[in-house]
């Protein structure tokens, strides 16, 4: 496996999440709705292979273990995602974040808000920093990577 | 004496009120405060609030004593020998640090060695390693049982290694195992090491008698006896207080200051440098005093049932994981579902107000022994009820079924 692969097979699944999966969060009639939904979105997405989890993808600030992997094309000037986590609600929730930003320019990543996205998706709750899933963590090292 | 009435306890605490919705099983982590506690608190800083040990005017005198009636209701309650034994601090961790900086080069010297055991607190390990063992003092770790207990055979044979120190928790924070304490002392005072004893879990469980244990050391935290948190207890023997070198310096716990020498006051006040927590000391002596209005073998009894209906309707749930015995449990059942990750089963029984803690508990050594990345852990508290037992029994039943479909 190597680092172009697993684009490939990432990038569908993040456009798959965001076109359809984000409105049937939304639209979660209960909460065990809504987390069957982002359970599912943590299996859709390829798991990074063992070998792969190199120690400096390691988000820190998770009580789970979760990984990020970024590609910038330069000749396109766009970021791209891939992601992989021990915990499957952590894994959907980040999964959510990466199908907001997959394929953005660096302006357009500098530019994201990505807090008012999660409070328009009714996910901010997660973004708070007295909590230990990691969101926070990820959420700056995506914008690190328009740095 | 009554039966335990669980409402009747239940209802002095405010927070059940406030939070009726919430069924909170992380009372290892801290517990709620019943309003005696709380009145104690903001009583002294509307009524009494001045400096201690300073007395110029008769409110610092009248807060003086009671800061000592406060040290005296603790020393009572764990029957010291001399009200100088108690030292207010603020917490198990801090007395941990004190004692471990305080015996080096006292006690310790560089190629000694000291007893730790394998499900130790990062507190009853990382002070030890930071004070300790890097001025060249070795630490030994007494393995587990099968059944996640601590190994006395093994225990013996690490004694005949002549350790200075051992030191070791009253009830494992994550296990929630009642190790047999009293055992442990005599043997380590048989091979003539000094003890310490970890009650951070343990003060909950048990009233310990400091004469009867008659180990060197016991240290816990007052939010884990219903006092406020910010104020805790290292207790010593007087002579092995001696040995301690104070971690901090100033204040109260001078005698005498010049450039060339300074002198230290006596104890207990050697060891509390600066202003101490006047208001926890008196929270959590009125803690202590409302709990004792209390038969603590009914507290006991109660929570054991709580345990047992909790073990049982465990057994009707697939795929648990749990990795606490019901034997000689004070309280706590760590627990996983099976080829789950600990922080999606915290995360759905969140969803469903049931707080529990999930991760590693400060225990990583104990969990890489055990081989599972973590765990949810439900502890347990005299105010918790059967139908807190059934509501997490119920949430847990919806987060497998989530989590399995």
């Amino acid at each position: 496996m190597t680092l172009e692969q697993l684009l490939a097979d990432t990038k569908p699944v993040l456009l798959d999440i965001q076109q359809r999966d984000l409105a049937e969060i939304e639209q979660a009639k209960d909460w065990q709705a809504k987390y069957r939904v982002l359970m599912q979105l943590g299996k859709k997405l390829p798991a990074i292979p063992e070998k792969m989890k190199q120690p400096e993808l390691l988000v820190k600030g998770c009580e789970s273990r979760a990984w990020l992997m970024h590609y910038h094309d330069k000749a396109t000037d766009k970021h791209y995602f891939v992601l992989d986590s021990e915990a499957r609600i952590v894994k959907g929730l980040m999964a959510i974040m990466l199908c907001l930003v997959n394929g953005m320019t660096t302006a357009e990543l500098c530019q994201f808000d990505l807090c008012h996205k999660f409070d328009q998706l009714n996910l901010k709750p997660y973004l708070s920093q007295s909590r230990g899933n990691g969101l926070t963590a990820m959420a700056s090292r995506i914008k690190q990577c328009c740095k | 004496m009554p039966a335990f009435d669980v409402q009747q306890f239940r209802q002095q605490f405010a927070f059940f009120q406030q939070q009726p919705e919430w069924v909170y099983l992380d009372n290892a982590a801290t517990m709620h405060k019943p309003l005696v506690v709380i009145d104690a608190v903001t009583q002294f800083y509307q009524q009494y609030n001045s400096n201690v040990h300073r007395g110029a005017h008769q409110l610092s005198q009248q807060a003086t004593i009671l800061f000592e009636q406060a040290r005296s209701t603790v020393a009572s309650y764990i029957n010291a020998r001399h009200l100088h034994e108690v030292i207010f601090c603020s917490g198990a961790t801090a007395a941990l640090n004190q004692i471990a900086f305080g015996l080096m080069h006292t006690v310790l010297q560089p190629g000694d060695r000291i007893l730790l055991t394998q499900l130790e607190h990062h507190a009853n390990i990382v002070p030890w390693q930071l004070h300790c063992q890097r001025h060249g003092v070795i630490i030994d770790v007494v393995p587990l049982t099968a059944d996640h207990r601590i190994d006395l055979v093994a225990y013996e044979q690490l004694l005949a290694l002549g350790p200075k120190v051992v030191s070791f928790s009253h009830i494992s924070n994550v296990l929630g195992h009642i190790q047999p304490v009293a055992e442990m002392v005599r043997l380590a005072k048989a091979a003539g090491a000094l003890t310490v004893i970890d009650g951070a879990q343990g003060i909950v469980y048990q009233q310990p008698d400091m004469q009867q244990l008659d180990c060197d050391f016991y240290v816990f935290s007052g939010h884990k006896l219903y006092g406020p948190t910010g104020i805790g207890v290292l207790y010593g023997k007087t002579e092995q207080l001696k040995h301690l070198t104070p971690i901090f310096a100033g204040g109260e716990m001078i005698d005498s200051v010049s450039f060339i020498n300074t002198s230290f006051n006596k104890l207990p006040f050697r060891l509390e440098a600066g202003t101490p927590n006047i208001a926890g000391a008196l929270g959590l002596s009125a803690a202590i005093e409302w709990l004792q209005k209390y038969n603590n073998e009914q507290l006991v009894l109660h929570k054991s049932l709580l345990l047992k209906e909790f073990y049982n309707g465990l057994t009707f749930i697939k795929g648990i994981d749990i990795l606490s015995s019901s034997v000689h449990n004070a309280g706590i059942v760590a627990l996983n579902v099976d080829s789950e990750h600990p922080a999606d089963v915290a995360e759905l029984l969140n969803q469903q107000q049931i707080a529990v803690r999930s991760g590693q508990h400060c225990a990583m050594p104990l969990f890489s022994y055990l081989a599972r990345p973590g765990a949810i852990r439900c502890s347990f508290a005299a105010y918790n009820t059967l139908d807190d037992v059934n509501r997490c029994l119920l949430a847990l039943e919806q987060t497998v079924e989530i989590l399995t479909a």
